[in-house]
Parts: structure tokens; sequence; C-alpha cells
């Protein structure tokens, strides 16, 4: 089975520590070069069907652009991954012509089964899997949290976040495309021993033309997040001016109802239950119904 | 005098017992070579005075008992054979003390014996009693002996034997009788020589070797890896190298590391004494330390050093926990899932908060703590701030008091802010030395960009890491703790702490600044240069101080089975009834005053750092 990774490199924007206007308050260290975390997921999932498929599986990297996180990419490969693609493209693209690029990567590559991340960290499309497997004409899942392998006829049995905590299992025909939701545990990291056996890695670069395909949108304007804005209310009329002042610098009179519990969790949990029977959402317990 | 059947028979045992000790040596030599030099001076020394063993009280002495008695005997059945001449006082004197040591000796053997019996514990010490039997043999017989020419001899008993006078009434007054205990005495002793390699004696022989070969740098100072080796930590028994595999041979099984354990004492299954006995026995069976110590036990550790400060013969559970930690992440690539979030978080951002070098200044905000690059002329001194430092809410309020300290004392001081990463020492006490070094190496570079020298490490573990692991990797600068270097301010008047302290104060002794680099005294002496202290210690304090349960990176590890370690210590602290707990580390603030919220008393214990308690006298309320 051939199972194909597509990987974003992200430059991740965590903070914002400049001091200038024109460089929209960025600094070069407030940016992290990463892999998308859904699509590490993806990758922890593709290995984990190369460990437990009986046939094994020989799992690919596909990624989009120039190369911008070498060693991250290397760190996909020395978990256990076969191929390195790259797809040479320069510029911004939308999803569509993403997808498309990568549709026909995947087709050269042969693959059984395409994984992606759910969205990516940057710019949430979340479109680019559900596109890719329009223009691959194969079926869909997304928010894929665990695959499992039918013995008899290629098909996945795939477990996925149905959102709200609804877990829903399919059964679902390959080759396909599933996007992966980011799961709780971070995937083991690879040990020396891989990285050493990895030596220097190839990277294939598949030379694809992009013109052909045009946009299905553009983009206009991109604008960084606001600062928070904090509530607060107008003071109280009924107070001093004193009392108004400090309600002010305390935030708001609103801040100052919530109780914190101490203690243990089972006397924090006795807090909960007591807030709960004296605020009339839970009957409070009956004297003597145990007894009874 | 000896007859040549004797002199065969010597010769007999002397052979075995070189061959044996041949053997036990091959045992260790199997591991990988390391640099160890020898210290001869502190090997005499020890052996003279026995300080390490004689902390247990009565094992201590019966141990003194048993080492003197055979000490001089043995000097005293070499010197015979040469037949010297002695003055009528002085042989009385010899005899005199000849005897009342072998009545010490008797009732230490006594004392060993009796402890070992019926002592089924698994890891109890092994071997113990075949060689106590013997050695009672050699001292009834000798006594016999003794007894029974006091019998024969014309003098009969005097002062000086009263113990011979004692066996004298026990034993015929019979010339073969004597020749008897003479003979099963000189047999008894030979058979003894011969065992040492094979029991529980070997110990005479490696653990002398192991005090000799001890550690000369601090305690529990982790050893850089070897990357060239094929597998990376250590799993097999050619892994480990050779004085790690002489410690396994030193060990004598006595349990006091597992006294002190805090993962022993909080009911997980750790425990420092099974691990070495687990590698001894790794030794002579084979296969991999993974099948004898489980996971939980290998990750229980906080490396709090109390076993290495226990052992009375220096030998040290902790590098080979780590040595295996570092097996299980860089070889079988096994990091625990907990762990995992904050190894990521270091390998992207250098921290192990997770919050980016952009974030790294912020605690500074509105402080005057300038860049070391802003400084006008050279920088006194370099404040390392730490992760903790810089992002935890609440010692970011001790990273401002430490601002503030130096700003009030006037000393030229400035940060590498956002070029400073995590030391790495949470990287490398799990077990993954790659990142440790990756993040070392950087730090390195930008300290050595702007010429730091002297640096002061909010953090003991900062401290640890960068003052005795730093230079293995080429980083040599002057490293003080921030506690000694505001005592050194106070001490050179250039800051005044005039504002009494209010309440009882006890201290809790970082692992990493006592035990690690053995910094006690200078907690005590800041707490006494503030006016109005009134300190009172623990009763685990200093040398014996107990783990807050935070180090070896435990701290993002959860606390699965038994009881939470610092829950312990918070009891501790609850029962000596103090106002404050001063400590001088992010980790113990945070593990102790989770502790002490858990076990809601009525008035809990504040904890605070010495930084800040010293801010405060200085006249600034955060």
């Amino acid at each position: 089975m051939r199972i194909v990774v597509c990987l974003k490199q992200i430059a991740h924007t965590y903070a914002r520590s400049g001091r200038d206007p024109d460089s929209n308050y960025l600094e070069p260290e407030d940016k992290v070069l990463r892999i998308n975390p859904c699509d590490e997921f993806a990758l922890a999932l593709a290995l984990e069907a190369k460990e437990y498929l009986p046939g094994g599986a020989e799992v690919s990297l596909l990624t989009l652009g120039p190369i911008l996180a070498q060693i991250e990419l290397v760190r996909c490969l020395a978990l256990g991954a076969d191929w390195l693609f790259q797809v040479d493209a320069q510029g911004y693209l939308d999803p569509w012509q993403k997808s498309s690029l990568l549709a026909r990567s995947v087709q050269k590559i042969e693959a059984d089964l395409v994984l992606c991340g759910r969205e990516s960290l940057d710019s949430a499309n979340g479109q680019t899997g559900a596109l890719l497997a329009h223009h691959l004409n194969m079926p869909f899942v997304s928010g894929v949290r665990k695959i499992d392998f039918g013995t008899e006829g290629p098909f996945a049995v795939v477990r996925r976040a149905a959102g709200r905590g609804t877990r829903q299992v399919l059964r679902c025909p390959l080759p396909a495309v599933f996007s992966v939701e980011a799961g709780n545990t971070i995937p083991a990291p690879p040990s020396y021993d891989q990285k050493r056996n990895l030596g220097s890695p190839p990277i294939q670069k598949l030379v694809l033309d992009a013109a052909g395909v045009a946009p299905r949108y553009v983009q206009e304007a991109q604008y960084p997040p606001r600062p928070r804005v904090k509530p607060l209310t107008p003071p109280d009329n009924c107070l001093d001016s004193y009392g108004r002042v400090s309600e002010l610098l305390s935030g708001s009179s609103m801040e100052k109802k919530g109780r914190m519990l101490t203690g243990d969790p089972e006397t924090q949990v006795e807090g909960i239950i007591t807030f709960l029977q004296e605020s009339g959402v839970l009957e409070p317990e009956k004297e003597g119904e145990l007894d009874g | 005098m000896l007859t040549s059947f004797d002199l065969l028979l010597i010769g007999l045992s002397l052979v075995i017992f070189g061959a044996g000790l041949l053997k036990l040596k091959a045992a260790w030599s199997q591991g990988r070579p390391a640099r160890r030099p020898g210290d001869l001076k502190g090997l005499v020394l020890y052996l003279l005075g026995q300080r390490e063993i004689l902390e247990n009280r009565v094992a201590g002495l019966a141990h003194l008992a048993l080492f003197w008695g055979v000490c001089f005997y043995l000097a005293l059945a070499i010197l015979a054979q040469f037949g010297p001449v002695i003055p009528p006082g002085l042989a009385r004197l010899v005899s005199l003390i000849s005897d009342l040591l072998g009545v010490a000796l008797l009732a230490g053997l006594i004392f060993f014996a009796l402890r070992r019996l019926g002592d089924r514990e698994a890891a109890a010490p092994r071997g113990v009693l075949l060689p106590v039997a013997v050695l009672l043999i050699v001292v009834l017989s000798g006594f016999w002996a003794e007894g029974a020419r006091l019998n024969l001899a014309p003098e009969g008993a005097s002062w000086h034997a009263p113990a011979g006078w004692f066996f004298a009434l026990l034993s015929p007054a019979s010339p073969l009788f004597m020749q008897i205990m003479v003979r099963i005495h000189f047999f008894a002793v030979l058979l003894l020589l011969a065992l040492v390699p094979f029991t529980f004696l070997r110990h005479l022989v490696t653990s002398s070797l192991n005090v000799y070969y001890r550690r000369q740098e601090p305690a529990g100072v982790i050893e850089p890896v070897d990357w060239q080796q094929p597998v990376i930590g250590a799993d097999q028994r050619r892994d480990f190298n050779w004085k790690q595999l002489l410690d396994a041979e030193a060990c004598v099984s006595c349990g006091r590391c597992e006294q002190s354990c805090p993962a022993n004492i909080s009911g997980k299954p750790l425990s420092p004494r099974k691990v070495m006995r687990a590698l001894h026995e790794n030794l002579r069976g084979g296969g991999g330390m993974e099948q004898s110590v489980s996971q939980d036990e290998l990750w229980a550790c906080t490396t709090c050093m109390a076993c290495l400060e226990k052992c009375p013969v220096f030998v040290e559970p902790l590098d080979k926990l780590v040595d295996m930690r570092r097996y299980q992440v860089l070889d079988r690539g096994r990091l625990p899932s907990e762990a995992r979030e904050m190894m990521r978080d270091l390998e992207l951002y250098a921290d192990t908060y997770g919050r980016g070098p952009a974030h790294r200044e912020d605690w500074a905000l509105g402080l005057e703590v300038p860049h070391i690059s802003n400084l006008p002329g050279e920088a006194e001194v370099l404040l390392w701030v730490g992760c903790s430092g810089a992002f935890h809410p609440q010692y970011q309020q001790v990273a401002r008091s430490m601002a503030h300290i130096l700003n009030a004392a006037g000393v030229n001081f400035g940060i590498l802010g956002k070029e400073e990463a995590c030391c790495g020492d949470a990287a490398r006490r799990l077990g993954d030395e790659e990142r440790f070094e990756t993040l070392a190496k950087k730090n390195i570079a930008a300290l050595d960009k702007y010429g730091v020298k002297t640096l002061v490490c909010l953090c003991p573990h900062c401290y640890n890491t960068l003052r005795n692991e730093y230079p293995a990797l080429g980083g040599h600068y002057q490293i003080l703790s921030a506690v000694e270097f505001a005592l050194r301010l106070i001490a050179k008047k250039r800051i005044y702490p005039k504002y009494p302290l209010a309440g009882r104060l006890t201290i809790h002794d970082p692992c990493y600044l006592g035990r690690g680099n053995g910094i006690y005294q200078p907690l005590r002496d800041l707490v006494g240069s503030l006016p109005g202290a009134s300190l009172v210690e623990l009763e685990q304090s200093r040398e014996n101080g107990f783990c807050c349960g935070g180090g070896g990176g435990r701290m993002w590890l959860h606390e699965k089975l038994g009881e939470n370690i610092n829950n312990l210590r918070a009891a501790q602290v609850a029962h000596s009834g103090v106002q404050t707990v001063a400590t001088a580390c992010p980790f113990c603030l945070t593990m102790l005053e989770d502790g002490i919220n858990s076990l809601e008393t009525e008035r809990p214990a504040k904890v605070r750092d010495l930084i800040e308690i010293v801010a405060m006298s200085l006249g600034r309320a955060h």
C-alpha cells in the first residue's frame, strides 16, 4: 500500500514583539518554522499503518513550494517515512490551485491513500483535503482520528470526530483522501538511531505546471489580529466616587461574583455540588433517604 | 610454626582468592571505557574513619569493630611470623587490646548475623550468612585456643586477657583441645580468604575500589553521551561504563538509598537498591535492563541525589537511571507521552513553557533590565533568568525581585533576553541528550558572543547545569546562584534589608543547590542577615532534605502511583508550624505550594523564594 501524507510547512507567527509598524510589529524570532500540527498527526497515523499492516506500507511525504522548514521535514523522514516529494511552486496559491497541483502529484505517485491535516495553523482554510479528493475523484472523510484497514478487500474503517464529542465509525473504500484531526497525545519524537540511519535524505522534485490552473478566488487583504477588547461595564451610579474608581480599577463588578474553590479535588467537587444545590440545579440530598 | 602443608594450603587459598578477584574484575571490565582518576588519600582516610558508614550509628560501629578487629589480628598474625622480641609490658598491652577488640568483633558479628537471619527481602544483601558464620568460627576458635592456652600456661589467667579467662573456664586444660582449636582457627581463616571474591565479602575489594575511584566533581553531574557508540544510552551490561559496573559490584544492598528515596517513600515501585541489584544480576545473567527495571520505576526518579548522599560507598544509581532513560528516548524513541509536549516546545521554541523567545523579556516589561549588549561599560554579571523566571507567572515575580535587588545594589547587570534558551536540564534528565546539547551549544554561543564571564542563576537547575555540565561542552564561566550573590551584596553593604520579616520561617533545601552543589549555609546566612528572622529547621533539612518531587523532569510527568511527593513534604512543613517556607527553586515553589494547598490546613504556610523575601525586606512589595 502506498500512503501519501501532505505536509504543509508554515512559518507560525506566535508573537508580535517588534516596535516597527512597517513590519507589522514582527521580529524574526516571532515565527517558528514548523510542519502544520494536524499534518504531523496525519503522518503519525500513516506510520502506524506502516507498522501494523501485514504487507507494510510505503509512506511518501508531499510538500508544496520551496523548502522552508528543512529540519522539520528531515524529522518527519526520520520518523519512518520513505520518500519526500517537493512540488515546485512559487508565490501565493489559492486552495484550488494547491489541491490541483497536489492531486497531479498524487497521481504520479499512484497512492492508495492520501492523508492530510484537517486545517492549517496559518490560514485555516480546511479546503485542501476536500478539493484534493474532488480532483482525484476519491471519497473524502474529514476529522479522522484513527484508521484500521480491512483484511478482505481494499477498504478502511475510520474513526472520526463528528463534533461535540460524537465519534463516528465509517467504512470507506480505498483509494481515498482523509483529513486528520489533531489528537490529544503528541506523536513520539524520532529516536536518535532513526536520525542517524537516515543519512542525507533525498528530496525528489516534482515539476508541474501551475500556470494552467486559474485561481478560484484572490486574496484582497490580510489583517493582523486586533488586540482583544476588555469589556468594561459602566460604574454603578449608586456608589460614591471612591467606590466607582476602585470598581473601574478592579475591572468590573461582574468579575467578583465568581467563587474560587480551593483544596483537593474531593472538596472541590463537594463545593461544586453544594453550589449546584444552592442554585437549584441539583436537588438537595434528602436526610434519611440513604438510611431507608 | 608453619609446616609445608600449611604453606601449601595458604598458597591454595591465595590462588583461589586471586582467581576470584580476576573473575570479578572481568565482570566490570565488560563496560565501556571511562576516565576516572583514583584518590588514594581519600581511600585511606575513608578506611581509617569510616565516617560515611557510621552515619547509621549501630551498624556503623559494628562494622568498625569488624574492620579494626580483623585488621589488627591480621597484622598481629603476620608480625608473629617474624618472631619479634617484645618487652613484657608492651606484650600485655597488646594482649589486652587484642582481647577487647576480639570481644568487639564478636559482638559486631552477632549483630550482623541476627540482622540478616530471617531477612527474606528480595533486595537484601545476599551471601552474608556464610562468611559471617566462618568469621564466627574464626573468632570463637581463637578465643577457645586462647582459653586452653591460659589453662595450660603456668601463670594462668590474668588482667590482660579477660575474654581469654572467660573462655578458659569453658575449655579443658588439654593440649590436644588447644591444637584442635588452633587448626580450626587456621583453616577457617584460609576458607574466609578463599570466600572473599565469591560472597558478600567481595565488598572488601570492590567497595574499597569504588571509594578509590569515587567521583571528584559534584554529585549528580551527568556525563555526556558518546555519539560514536552503536547503542546510545544503556540497556545491556556492555552499554554501561566500567565504573558503573564497578558500582554494581560495590553495592552491598544496605538499603540506605531506599530509605531516603522520595520515590520509594511515596510508594512508587522505584528503589535505587533494586536498580543496583538488577544491574548486579545483569552482570552475571545477561539480557537487558529493560526487563528488570520497569518503565514506572525508570521514570519515577526525581534525580534528588538523596541516594548518592546516603550511599556509604559512593554508589551512584542516578547516572544508571539517566543512561537507561537515554536508551529509552534516544535509541527506542519512547519518551513518556506526558513529556512529549514539553520536549516539542523545547524543540520549536527553546523553552519548557512553549511561549517562544519573543516573549522571553516580557517579565521585565517596565523594569530597568537592559539587554547585555546595551550596557554602559563592562557587565558585572549576567542575570540568567531561566524558563521559569521568564514565563512562570509566580516565578516572574522572583525574577522581578532579583532585578530590583540588583538595581538597588547598583550592579551593572544585563540579561540575554531573546537569545537565552532553556539550559537543557529537563531534557537531559529526561534522557534527550540531543536536545540538551543543541540548547547548551546555543547558549554557549550566545554567552561567548557577549564575552560573559560571570552569571547569576535564579534557578538551581540552571545553576547546576551551567556550572557543572556546560564545561564539558566548552562553556567555562563563573556561575553564582542568586542566593549566594544576594548574600554577597548584603555582606559588602551594597544593599540594606531593613523591613523585618513577620512570623517564623523555615527553609526547604532545593536538591540542586544542596546535595548537588553543597549550598546549604548561604541560604541560612541569607535568612540570618534579614532583620527579624526566626528560622526553624525542618526535621529533614540540609543533606537529609526531602525532595519536592519536581526534579528530573518529574515536573512534566504525571504522578500516577503512590502518594504525591510534594504532599509528603508539605505535611512536614505543616507539622513544623511555620508561617513561611523559603526555598530557592521554581519547581520547589510550585510543588510545595500545591502540596500545602491540598492539605487544607487552617492557616497554610506561604511558600516564597528567598530572593522575593530579600526584596520585600529591602522595601518593595509586589
